[in-house]
């Protein structure tokens, strides 16, 4: 069967592929991700598709229509510091703004930590004369003259991106503009962001930490995109090169290479929407979902209401705020990887801190010596030593078990057994926390979601996570080991369009805001055009950035249409905005003015609906499990497991637990009091049966 | 210890109910933060939120502002004290007294008991620093008030709801009083939507797993803490000293007032005491501490110095003792001396000096003094704004609140602010302050050689310039460091000072007090450098590659790097550059002078 779809996504360590055929069909293939060029690492997977697949690379690629790649070049330049050398121009006087940022201290109690230099140094910031004030007003015309030395300066340094982000460039963008001409005439090679079309929002710290980010990436994201498209058109491919956002969706190189802000987060940003279609695939008819993603290093969380998942602008790499539109995904210091210690005081604590993919655990046997979550599963017997990642790792248990005793047995006066127990309760805990900070603070009762459950030692966890907030139904997906490859091939086309006005339901500005929103209707279409949307596949969601006077954060309330034209429909809008208000913060304050900071546009293209083809060969045979001995301590300590292979369960067929399903990639446990069900698209979907509460997974929108 | 015929709770549940009490207090700030109404709370996120028990044991992970944070066991005591018996469920009780265990009057303090099986079980508390409390003047800080009667409303531990509804006659009394009265009533139900979210939090947690369990956690919580600081303080030789730091007396240059303080650590005993006694008097002023910003603050500082692991809970403060007078500025204020400003000044001088008494103790302890009250860029603005019809406003602007002090193998944290705040707040966009006051910031920069030089640097102080648009403003600001900026520590120098001018619109440059209050006319400006944390360490021992990054950023000048860091440096057009031989000979002979 021939591809017509390759989506993939580049992590730290492994790359993901989800490859499409014609009918439907999907396989998944993980190849081991080379360090600097990106198309190097892809290329190396490529080319074992093509012989797994028996065919040519050429004709692999010939017959592909649409290639979409999450890669993480920008996340990983901007945490490694490997951006290109960017200067920023800035108002004279607030050379500062990327230094300070916002306060706030993650851990109030620690005195002996450094505080973070900024994202780009004072020596490579220039203060211009110039100032424009809050109402768009020159407070002080622009020393054009200071420009041009700031130019002379820059090349002379060898600078490689250049941003502009002066205060309220929102308002009065003129000067931003003239400063950006004057480069393009004198300098028409460097790349240059400026800050009122990078991110045109409120807060100096935002837009210019975003249009620093946006800058720096320029040269790197150039580099790397052209190679890859030339490799893969000399190679045959002939389709739409597509790359994913921060806001989950696809968009074409184009304009990623224009704004490159928008790569932050792209691999992970599709992990909610894989979430949401694994849900629908499974005929979930709620869309309340919990998406959950563990790997080595960190544990990432998604909440999508009524197939919803929300998006925020203050999206952050490495302690750096790249604060374009980003779909809300909060990681935590939480996976395999992750160290256990007992403190002085008998407490025991597991992670933030990693053992990462190296050293890794102690089990790996490449000189990890401290107790880790995968360690102790290995040690609960949940990780079979022999076939650990396919068979391509073999695992020690003694070493596992010498490092629990050592680290956690032997200060908390426990078997090592009891131990490995307690590290998995206590990283389940922080998982169980992370979910919370997402549903529970927002409002969102978590009972009534579905959790789907990624990552290969997710499995391990889920039902227990699960169990601790009330939720009654786990689906671990076949996908779950390239969850978020998974959610590019199932991705639309989406890219975001925003522009400042404040004004105020006294004294509205219809002119004005009509005019912004028929630009971004028009920017949105033109996109949309640009991306070879069909128009019954379009859609243009519209939002306007509000609050009540005096407030000094907003809220994103929807329009209808794309115009506040009169009086009429300005009520309409005020009365959304108290009631999402209200939906928020429980109250509502009819009598204070309503003002508007910013209009905001997505354009979408949704993709074609997906017709899933059953390619699991039908198993006629009753599955017989292996028993092996495992330490469960909510089972009441050491007991004989059953086993099961998924291969060889057929679509419908019902296990109790306990037991444990093992897959290639993935392993899952399902406890006691719980029943496990194969899917047809062999996904594993775990029912709790939980005395204590009502099953809710028939209802529909989790907050009232 | 704990009791023997309580149940013991295994580490598993241990693990699980720390994790539910998190859980509990992280609703509880998020019901305050997300309905708060004045900026302080919704903005700088001023507040704090906590849970005791019955026998007024905190649990650790209060969230908020340490000097609000780690005596608020205070509360609770006030009102066992002051209702015995007569506490019912459904109360909930306010107090912003500092003699009934509140930090100043600015904050507004909620506490309600939770009842479970008909017992009063647990006590859950709102702090929250309100934009308004009927001070005299619009502030919430009055450095200069000579006793309470000059400080606004008072509200000493009252019964505010009962029965789950407002005692109607105590909110009458608040509105009448406090300025923006529907602004208070909104920042009053986001502080009762924060405890209320707590007694059903805890309320579940105890129908899930048993009050006698849920108890049992928190005893052994108490130990476990206990523990830890025990090890700690077993780890320290014993040692006495005593130290006095000072505070800029209201008059320019006059002789500063004394923070005293002694420390006596008894690793046998693993006891830490504080002894403030030999403190001055209580001052006309309001700047005298409360009891409970003096507790916090000694806890916070002893505790700082033993490590960030140790949870902040009673368990750990058993092993505190303070010797605090009645009548001394620093200790327990005697009725009816003010205490508005007590969780900034002295307040912002003792955690520091605290710290700094461990300089001696043990390599690597100590730290150097952070800033020392609000510098004129954390003012209180007030005026009408013509932009918007004459509307009315009065904020508290957190911009520049910066100057942490340096410490072993770390320069300052910038955004630090005051010891009591610790970094919490959060900092104002300068876009945003525009927008709400109608003013220009002219400038918000890092003030050059405003940081205090040490082997590692305290944080610099931020330079910063306001400026009157058409409407005139009033700023009121209860600065310090005019003349003893914070200190160095352990061969570290002080930060640079603090000053505050006003330019009128001929250009002239007048300095203003510490305590000022002075309205800008139209085109005038105000000129705020604040100052810098002390540094740690000697600043001849600084990595020179650092002292050269710092003045190729221009935070300090070249006759800073060299007289003061012994660092010679070259510009090769771009990067500043070490002349490592010559910095050697420099630093040797510079060496040589100190030990003249």
């Amino acid at each position: 069967m021939s591809a017509v779809a390759i989506s993939l996504d580049i992590g730290g360590t492994f790359t993901d592929f989800v490859v499409r055929d014609a009918e439907g069909g999907i396989e998944t293939y993980k190849s081991s991700t080379t360090n600097g060029r990106i198309s190097d690492g892809i290329f190396n997977g490529l080319t074992m598709i093509a012989e797994r697949r028996g065919v040519r690379l050429s004709g692999l690629l010939g017959e592909c229509r649409s290639f979409a790649c999450g890669t993480t070049v920008a996340t990983n330049a901007i945490l490694e510091r490997k951006t290109a050398k960017t200067a920023l121009l800035c108002t004279e006087g607030f050379r500062d703004t990327l230094l300070i940022r916002e306060g706030g201290k993650a851990d109030t109690y620690n005195l002996w930590v450094d505080f973070p230099e900024p994202f780009l140094p004072r020596r490579l910031t220039f203060g211009i004369t110039e100032r424009m004030n809050a109402e768009g007003g020159m407070e002080t015309p622009l020393d054009e003259a200071q420009v041009h030395a700031a130019i002379a300066q820059m090349k002379h340094w060898g600078v490689e991106a250049v941003a502009v982000s002066l205060l309220w460039s929102i308002s009065n963008p003129a000067h931003e503009i003239r400063i950006g001409e004057i480069i393009a005439e004198t300098w028409p090679e460097i790349p240059v962001s400026l800050g009122h079309q990078v991110h045109p929002t409120i807060r100096e710290y935002r837009r210019t930490s975003a249009t620093a980010i946006d800058a720096s990436l320029k040269p790197i994201v150039y580099r790397n995109v052209n190679e890859l498209r030339a490799r893969l058109e000399t190679s045959g491919f002939s389709g739409v090169l597509t790359l994913v956002t921060s806001n989950g969706g696809r968009t074409s190189i184009e304009e990623v290479m224009a704004k490159p802000v928008y790569l932050c987060m792209s691999g992970p940003s599709a992990i909610p929407h894989a979430g949401s279609e694994i849900a629908r695939m499974e005929r979930i008819d709620h869309g309340n979902i919990i998406t959950v993603d563990m790997g080595g290093t960190s544990f990432d969380v998604s909440v999508t209401t009524a197939w919803q998942t929300p998006m925020h602008r203050e999206g952050m790499i490495g302690g750096e705020l790249f604060g374009v539109p980003s779909v809300e995904v909060l990681t935590i210091g939480a996976g395999g990887g992750s160290i256990a210690r007992v403190d002085t005081g008998g407490f025991i604590h597991v992670g933030p801190e990693s053992a990462g993919a190296f050293p890794g655990p102690a089990c790996y046997g490449r000189g990890g010596q401290r107790a880790t979550v995968t360690d102790a599963n290995l040690v609960r017997g949940l990780i079979d030593p022999d076939g650990f990642a396919d068979g391509q790792m073999q695992l020690s248990r003694a070493a596992a078990e010498k490092v629990i005793a050592d680290d956690i047995g032997m200060p908390l006066g426990m078997t090592v057994a009891e131990a490995a127990s307690l590290i998995c309760l206590t990283i389940e805990q922080n998982m169980v926390g992370a979910i919370e900070e997402i549903t529970v603070r927002r409002g969102v009762d978590p009972r009534d979601f579905l959790l789907v459950s990624g990552g290969s030692a997710g499995g391990l966890h889920a039902a227990a996570i699960a169990r601790e907030l009330g939720i009654c139904r786990v689906i671990v997906p076949r996908a779950a080991g390239v969850l978020s490859a998974f959610g590019i091939d199932r991705g639309d086309v989406k890219f975001n369009f925003g522009q400042s006005l404040f004004t105020s339901s006294l004294g509205f500005a219809y002119e004005r805001v009509g005019k912004v929103l028929a630009e971004l209707e028009r920017e949105g279409r033109a996109y949309l055009d640009r991306m070879g949307v069909p128009d019954q596949h379009r859609e243009l969601q519209f939002t306007a950035e509000a609050r009540y006077a005096g407030q000094v954060w907003q809220l994103s309330v929807p329009l209808a249409r794309p115009e506040i034209r009169d009086e009429t429909d300005l009520a309409v809008f005020i009365e959304a905005f108290h009631r999402l208000h209200e939906t928020h913060y429980s109250v509502r304050s009819p009598e204070d003015a309503v003002e508007i900071t910013e209009f905001n546009l997505v354009a979408i293209g949704r993709g074609e609906p997906r017709v899933e083809s059953d390619k699991i060969a039908k198993v006629q045979s009753v599955p017989q499990p292996k028993w092996r001995r495992v330490f469960l301590k909510e089972e009441g300590g050491e007991i004989d497991l059953a086993v099961y292979d998924l291969e060889t369960m057929p679509f419908g067929h019902t296990v109790e637990g306990p037991c444990l399903i093992q897959d290639k990639l993935t392993v899952s446990l399902v406890p006691s009091a719980a029943k496990a069900y194969v899917t047809e698209h062999h996904s594993i979907l775990i029912d709790l049966v939980n005395p204590e509460l009502t099953p809710a997974t028939s209802q529909t929108a989790a907050s009232s | 210890m704990a009791q023997a015929t309580q149940p013991t709770i295994d580490m598993f549940t241990m693990v699980v109910l720390r994790r539910r009490f998190e859980a509990i207090i992280g609703d509880m700030v998020n019901a305050l933060f997300k309905s708060g109404r004045s900026g302080v709370l919704n903005t700088a996120k001023d507040f704090t939120c906590s849970i005791t028990d019955a026998k007024l044991q905190t649990v650790s992970a209060a969230v908020g502002l340490p000097v609000h944070a780690s005596a608020i066991d205070l509360i609770p005591r006030a009102v066992v004290e002051k209702y015995g018996d007569d506490i019912r469920p459904g109360d909930c009780f306010a107090n912003n007294s500092a003699y009934h265990g509140n930090t100043h009057c600015g904050d507004f303090t909620l506490c309600a008991p939770v009842f479970f099986e008909g017992k009063l079980v647990f006590h859950t508390i709102a702090r929250a620093h309100l934009a308004d409390m009927g001070f005299p003047t619009p502030t919430t800080y009055g450095p200069l008030a000579r006793d309470v009667y000059e400080e606004g409303l008072l509200i000493p531990c009252v019964r505010i709801q009962r029965e789950r509804r407002d005692v109607t006659e105590v909110i009458d009394i608040c509105k009448a009083n406090i300025r923006a009265p529907s602004q208070f009533y909104g920042d009053y139900l986001a502080c009762l939507a924060a405890v209320r979210t707590g007694e059903r939090g805890i309320e579940e947690l105890c129908v899930r797993y048993g009050r006698e369990t849920v108890l049992a956690f928190l005893d052994q919580y108490q130990d476990y803490a206990e523990r830890m600081t025990v090890e700690a303080i077993r780890r320290l030789p014993a040692f006495r000293v005593e130290k006095e730091a000072f505070h800029d007396a209201v008059i320019p240059g006059a002789p500063g007032i004394p923070v005293r303080a002694i420390l006596t650590i008894d690793p046998d005993a693993a006891m830490i005491e504080i002894d403030l006694r030999n403190n001055v008097d209580n001052l006309p002023l309001g700047i005298n501490m409360s009891e409970s910003t003096t507790t916090a603050s000694c806890r916070n500082g002893v505790l700082s110095m033993l490590g960030p692991d140790i949870p902040r809970c009673t368990g750990a403060y058993r092993r505190i003792r303070l010797l605090l007078r009645e009548g001394a500025a620093v200790g327990k204020p005697r009725f009816p001396a003010a205490t508005s400003a007590a969780t900034t000044n002295l307040c912002q001088v003792l955690s520091p000096l605290v710290q700094s008494l461990f300089a001696g103790v043990a390599p690597g302890l100590g730290a150097g003094f952070a800033t020392v009250g609000n510098p004129a860029s954390c003012a209180v603005v007030s005026g009408r704004d013509m932009r918007h019809g004459g509307r009315a406003f009065a904020n508290q602007i957190i911009m520049g609140y910066w100057g942490g002090g340096g410490v072993h193998g770390h320069d300052g944290w910038l955004t630090n602010g005051g010891s009591g705040a610790a970094g919490v707040l959060n900092q104002a966009s300068v876009e945003i302050v525009e927008q709400q006051q109608p003013i220009i910031v002219e400038r918000l920069e890092v003030g050059e050689d405003s940081a205090g030089p040490g082997q590692w640097d305290g944080a610099p102080g931020a330079l910063c310039v306001y400026r009157a648009r058409q409407d005139e403003v009033r700023f009121t600001a209860n600065s310090g460091g005019r003349d003893h900026p914070p200190a160095g520590i352990a061969m570290g120098r002080a930060g640079g000072f603090n000053r505050t001018w006003k330019i009128d619109t001929d250009g002239r440059k007048t300095e203003m007090p510490a305590f000022l209050d002075t309205v800008l006319q139209k085109g005038e400006s105000l000129v705020s450098q604040a100052c810098g944390g002390g540094g740690f360490g000697d600043p001849l021992k600084r990595d020179p590659g650092r002292v050269a990054q710092r003045l190729e950023e221009g935070w300090i000048s070249k006759s800073h790097a060299s007289e003061l860091y012994g660092v010679v440096t070259s510009y090769d057009g771009e990067r500043v550059l070490v002349d490592v031989p010559a910095t050697e000979v420099r630093r040797a002979s510079l060496g040589e002078d100190i030990r003249q």
